[in-house]
């Protein structure tokens, strides 16, 4: 391995639609961490829709066309707990039955991280020269704290942002309520668990809930709008990566 | 075909793997005094635990807990019990079966450290009912009789397992009104553990 | 509210806008999360104890057959009889007739789920004999005709102001005027009104936690004592088991033991542990003369070797359930089915089908709570997909979902038109959004109905990154 690291940036496609600078971001501190950062453009999925809903054949497909862009860095970066979780955990259970294929996903597992662990753990960084004078909570996503073991990172990195005070939510461990297609399947369940979340997230006092995967922050943005409820929402990329003053999840700025 | 042939031949026919014997566990030790340590596990489970020095001391103790709990001077006993030759002054022994608002005394063979546990075999003498049909169970055991796990009392069986072997870890509670805990569900509302050391 | 697995989404959504469930839901995390965090704290290595626990459930399970025939023979040993039923209806004739023959017409029940499982009590009914449950929860639903909604706390979701009318309309021949504000006078009027009917039933049935194979023990914990007064009083007593219950010998009860009580309250172990082997002893004055096992086997023995084998090595100690997000909104009575939660999502579409339970496998957002409080580390949220994957393959998925996955597979395996459609979807949705966020489309209905979404910035980050480059 070179000093300088090629890692294979995986954007994520609510990134890339939805929310692109939290993609700047990740570039932006990975390259501060001393990496080189490549974006293949093959990229699109990491079929994680496909085979939550059992549409094996699907995730299959699409599985290999992300190992085969990725298997050649020697590091893969997600700005997400569930893609990276999909691509370590579960690649290996959708080739379990074609031994060419499980041991190209588990040498891409080997090498598969999100983010905020991969700069601690692997990089080694130890702060970020980032400003953002506001008190935060974090949300931690279930694949980050439970697929991929991610929590004491990002609150490291943060907790070295000038002027960021953090807020521990009362109830970290619960699921918001978004898990992909769960959210439009029973979108009053899912609500529910948004509500309850986004209760916990008021009670701290914060002004801007901070997380590590977009789809979780997507949905308790939408349902704080939908209320009428001014708590900010910021991918903690973005808030690592010093971009704290563009505007917040739902905002234009104006 | 039959029910039996029909699941085992299901059970046989699907089968892919099997896993071996796994090596025994062994949890974490306790060690230590173990009258001590019992009687703080179940103390703590609401059971009013007391060291006595001899079996001399027993009536008063058993006269002393019956006044505290505002109970009528008598306690049941099983015939063929080893408590058979107690003699208790001004309190009335009774032998048949105790009542819903009855005081009885037993004796445990065994107790577990590790969980504040009485190990009850059923016997002769040793009625498995009257741990849970009295509203009080007063229960003597010997100091030197109390072992570190229930590994330790299933090894100690004489004969192997008895007919009905009752482990017994404090009152009777339920939790299912509003997960409040509650005494006295159908099992005693109270026990009290009299630990006899040996002379 | 109906016990039709089918019915989920209503009965959720009843649920959801029942007032009274709140607060007993709350109780999940006070109580039943908070008191087994304390136990797993105080245990030292509970992993290892976890790991124990699958490696003795896993053997039993892969050597199932051979452990059963040595339990069987050991019961007869002692002077048991063992049956074994295919279904639920064999089973339900099989306890029939057995009391029949004993000539048994009032029947006390200790908590027993199959008995659930294979609707024992209405079938009991309509032969002429009264079956009486004794758990208070069990009691308790049994006089409201309710279903349980957890599998170790029956009436849960119920305040003690409901249990007190209950008893109020039930105990006619108590004075009404006496106060029932107290838990405690509940319990003691519960007590005492249970107390004559151990005494005069003719017979008990029992579930069992656990069967040890070498010593033809049927194990059950309580910590009311009400199992122990169910079959220690009556002639004969019926122990009613799934067939997947049997461990080696009591050395894996009593590793089991740590897990249980643990996992499911919080407790070190539970008030009473039963250790049930056969008859009553020459000489001895308490327990059945005649003891029957009834196996079931009702769709168990077809889930060994499928991916959800794994599920059979569940000792329903509901910590799934008390962890589950979506049964902590819910609670039981929306799943329609004996069991609910997690355990009901990873059993029921294979113990009964996925078109019937399809619902179960389908509402998890897969967070992996409950695979994470597993004492025997069952895989639940794999379980899950795994069923999802079934309902697929079998053509049982949503249309609409079906047809979105499908355009949208088909986008992202074409990275050129991924590109281009991600690049004019942002556009389109950014112009929607113009005041930053989209209020509503004429498709992802359910999304749309409680949330708004944020608009995209309107390049998609490829595009970008292309320009930069």
């Amino acid at each position: 391995m070179s000093a300088r690291p090629r890692v294979g940036l995986f954007v994520t496609c609510l990134v890339d639609l939805v929310r692109p600078q939290i993609g700047f971001a990740a570039v932006k501190l990975l390259e501060q961490a001393g990496c080189d950062v490549e974006i293949p453009a093959v990229q699109t999925c990491c079929g994680q829709p496909a085979w939550n809903a059992g549409a094996d054949g699907h995730a299959g497909d699409i599985a290999r066309a992300v190992i085969a862009a990725f298997e050649g860095f020697d590091h893969v970066v997600a700005p997400s707990g569930s893609c990276a979780g999909m691509i370590k955990r579960h690649y290996p259970e959708v080739f379990a039955n074609d031994a060419a294929w499980l041991a190209r996903a588990r040498a891409l597992a080997q090498k598969t991280h999100e983010l905020m662990s991969f700069l601690v753990k692997v990089r080694g960084v130890t702060g970020v020269p980032a400003q953002f004078a506001q008190k935060v909570c974090y949300h931690d996503s279930c694949s980050s704290l439970r697929e991929m073991g991610v929590k004491a990172e990002p609150r490291a990195l943060l907790a070295s942002v000038g002027g960021l005070s953090i807020v521990e939510l009362a109830d970290p461990q619960t699921c918001c309520g978004f898990g992909g297609l769960f959210s439009v399947k029973y979108p009053e369940i899912s609500e529910r668990m948004a509500d309850d979340k986004i209760a916990d997230a008021g009670a701290t006092g914060a002004d801007t809930l901070i997380g590590g995967d977009l789809g979780c922050l997507l949905h308790l943005a939408g349902r704080m709008k939908r209320q009428g409820k001014t708590l900010a929402v910021r991918h903690a990329a973005e808030v690592l990566a010093d971009m704290g003053g563009e505007p917040a999840l739902g905002e234009t700025g104006q | 075909m039959n029910g039996r042939e029909t699941i085992l031949a299901s059970i046989r026919a699907r089968r892919l793997a099997q896993t071996p014997r796994p090596t025994p566990y062994r949890a974490p030790p306790t060690t230590g005094d173990l009258p001590q340590i019992f009687a703080k596990k179940l103390s703590a489970q609401y059971a009013d635990v007391r060291m006595l020095d001899s079996m001399a001391d027993v009536p008063a103790a058993i006269a002393d807990i019956l006044r505290g709990l505002n109970m009528a001077a008598r306690i049941h006993i099983p015939p063929d019990s080893e408590l058979a030759s107690l003699e208790l002054a001004n309190v009335e022994i009774r032998r048949e079966p105790p009542g819903a608002f009855d005081a009885a005394v037993t004796t445990a063979p065994f107790a577990i450290a590790e969980t504040g546990t009485l190990a009850y075999p059923a016997g002769k003498g040793a009625p498995a009912s009257w741990h849970f049909r009295p509203v009080l169970e007063i229960a003597i055991l010997r100091a030197s009789s109390i072992v570190a796990e229930l590994e330790d009392v299933l090894a100690a069986l004489p004969v192997g397992l008895p007919s009905t072997l009752n482990l017994v870890s404090g009152p009777s509670r339920t939790g299912d009104i509003e997960q409040t805990m509650e005494l006295g569900a159908h099992g005693p509302k109270a026990l009290a553990v009299l630990i006899v050391r040996d002379s | 509210m109906n016990q039709d697995p089918r019915e989920f989404p209503q009965n959720a959504r009843a649920a959801l806008n029942d007032p009274l469930l709140r607060p007993a839901l709350g109780r999940l995390k006070t109580h039943f999360g908070a008191g087994r965090a304390a136990a797993v704290a105080r245990y030292g290595d509970f992993e290892a104890l976890r790991e124990a626990g699958r490696d003795i459930r896993d053997y039993a399970v892969t050597h199932l057959d051979e452990l059963l025939i040595a339990f069987e023979a050991s019961v007869n040993a002692r002077g048991g009889t063992v049956h074994w039923a295919r279904d639920a209806a064999e089973a339900r004739r099989l306890i029939l007739s057995i009391l029949q023959d004993a000539g048994a017409r009032t029947v006390t029940k200790g908590k027993s789920m199959v008995t659930e499982e294979i609707a024992l009590n209405p079938f009991l009914e309509a032969n002429g004999i009264v079956p009486v449950e004794t758990d208070l929860g069990e009691y308790i639903i049994q006089l409201r005709k309710e279903p349980p909604s957890h599998i170790i706390a029956p009436a849960f979701h119920l305040s003690k102001e409901q249990v007190a009318d209950t008893f109020r309309e039930a105990h006619t021949e108590l004075d009404p005027a006496r106060p029932l504000t107290e838990r405690n006078a509940l319990v003691q009027e519960a007590r005492a009104m249970l107390r004559r009917q151990f005494e005069s039933a003719d017979a008990g049935i029992t579930g069992a936690n656990f069967l040890s194979a070498a010593e033809g023990a049927a194990i059950i914990v309580t910590n009311e004592g009400n199992g122990d007064l169910t079959r220690l009083l009556p002639k004969t007593h019926i122990v009613v088991t799934g067939i997947e219950k049997v461990v080696a010998d009591m050395d894996d009860v009593a590793v089991l033991l740590r897990l249980l009580p643990r996992s499911a309250t919080g407790q070190p172990i539970s008030t009473y542990v039963s250790v049930m082997a056969g008859p009553r002893g020459c000489g001895e004055a308490d327990g059945p003369e005649d003891f029957h096992v009834v196996l079931v086997d009702n769709g168990r023995s077809k889930l060994i070797g499928t991916e959800a084998q794994d599920v059979l090595r569940c000792i329903r100690c509901s910590a799934c359930i008390n962890h589950c997000p979506v049964y902590g909104a819910i609670g039981g009575h929306a799943y329609g089915a004996t069991y609910m939660g997690p355990i009901g999502a990873a059993l029921n579409p294979g113990m009964m089908s996925v078109a019937e339970a399809g619902h179960h496998a389908n509402a998890s957002t897969f967070c992996g709570r409950c695979a994470e409080v597993c004492p025997v580390l069952i895989p639940l949220p794999k379980i899950m997909r795994h069923w999802r994957a079934v309902e697929y393959a079998g053509g049982l998925a949503p249309k609409t979902i079906v047809r979105g996955l499908g355009i949208w597979a088909f986008a992202a395996k074409r990275p050129a038109l991924y590109r281009f459609g991600a690049s004019l979807l942002a556009r389109i949705l950014k112009m929607i959004g113009r005041g930053g966020t989209v209020h509503a489309l004429p498709v992802m209905h359910g999304w749309f109905a409680v949330r708004d979404f944020p608009a995209p910035q309107g390049k998609t980050f490829q595009a970008q990154w292309r320009a930069r480059r």
